[in-house]
């Protein structure tokens, strides 16, 4: 039994699942559902389609690059059959699938941050100006714990001077 | 007094489906039956084959069947003439056939290899991919010849 790969989308096809289509020079192709089968027999290109995971990979959605990533390479070779390796490998198998997600989610994580340091400087501004919007301006003058901080911004005094000569 | 336009269209039954543009679609995805044209993948001299009966199977054969045809198009000295009429072994098929697992597998042409009475290719090579059902239907030569099991 082996897990392989979609060859559109790159998720993992389970026995059972999925169709495998031999092209005459040998090639096989293994998709996981029809909907891989039909986007390839419409001839697109999976790094154009936008939720395959070549796509996600190539513009840097996702993390492309990492040491776990190495476990996972496709061995040839099979491996002697030894009870405690075989044990072993699959309590490696559960704790490097939980390292590979976390760090793919730090990877989204992070490439999200800008964003929303972004929105929430914008969220705060428009807070700002339209206060009225939430509070009564007489209330907001009674009690001056409900706006924000007023902060003063200094206006340089030669441009009014600069000004000046030109009215004459 | 305004009155409604009628709509008499009748809605379209797209039964042929032809505005989708199924360049791609083309291959019939069936049986092999009589009538069936498929490819010769040995050297034994024929090029084209049609199928004039498939031996097991009611509605027609499969990948790894085997079937009666008649020589359509052949080398000019090859073993095989045209309008012999051949036993193949059904190679490549473009209809999917389910494997032990639970998944299914498909080939890109229809294709056949011919074999005699007994089983044994006429041929001595076979070219292109071949799949590993043909171990089960006893067609082991075939597999030997291949240059690519599937």
């Amino acid at each position: 039994m082996r897990l392989e790969k979609c060859w559109f989308c790159s998720s993992t096809v389970y026995p059972g699942h999925g169709i495998q289509f031999v092209r005459n020079d040998a090639k096989i192709f293994c998709f996981c559902r029809s909907k891989c089968h039909k986007n390839f027999k419409m001839k697109r290109n999976p790094r154009k389609v936008k939720w395959t995971k070549a796509y996600r990979r190539l513009h840097g959605k996702d993390m492309t690059q990492d040491s776990t990533f190495e476990f996972e390479r496709k061995r040839n070779r099979p491996e002697r059959y030894d009870r405690n390796l075989a044990e072993n490998t699959l309590k490696a198998i559960k704790k490097i699938d939980k390292i590979r997600s976390d760090r793919a989610s730090d990877h989204i994580k992070n490439r999200l941050k800008t964003g929303k340091v972004q929105r929430q400087k914008e969220a705060r501004k428009q807070l700002e100006l339209g206060i009225h919007l939430v509070k009564a301006p007489l209330a907001l003058a009674q009690d001056s714990s409900l706006c924000l901080p007023k902060i003063k911004v200094n206006v340089s005094q030669a441009q009014t001077e600069e000004n000046q000569p030109m009215e004459d | 007094m305004w009155q409604f336009p009628v709509s008499d269209q009748v809605p379209q039954i797209s039964g042929n489906r032809q505005a989708c543009g199924n360049s791609f679609d083309k291959q019939q995805r069936t049986f092999i039956q009589m009538r069936t044209v498929l490819k010769v993948v040995d050297n034994s001299g024929a090029k084209k084959v049609m199928c004039i009966q498939a031996l097991k199977g009611k509605k027609g054969a499969r990948l790894g069947d085997t079937i009666i045809a008649s020589v359509k198009e052949a080398m000019p000295n090859g073993k095989v003439k045209k309008g012999k009429v051949v036993y193949g072994v059904v190679v490549r098929a473009a209809m999917q056939r389910g494997r032990c697992d639970g998944s299914e597998v498909k080939f890109d042409d229809n294709a056949v290899v011919l074999v005699d009475k007994q089983g044994q290719p006429i041929g001595t090579r076979v070219f292109g991919p071949v799949p590993h059902e043909l171990r089960q239907k006893k067609h082991v030569k075939i597999l030997t010849l291949a240059e690519h099991i599937a």
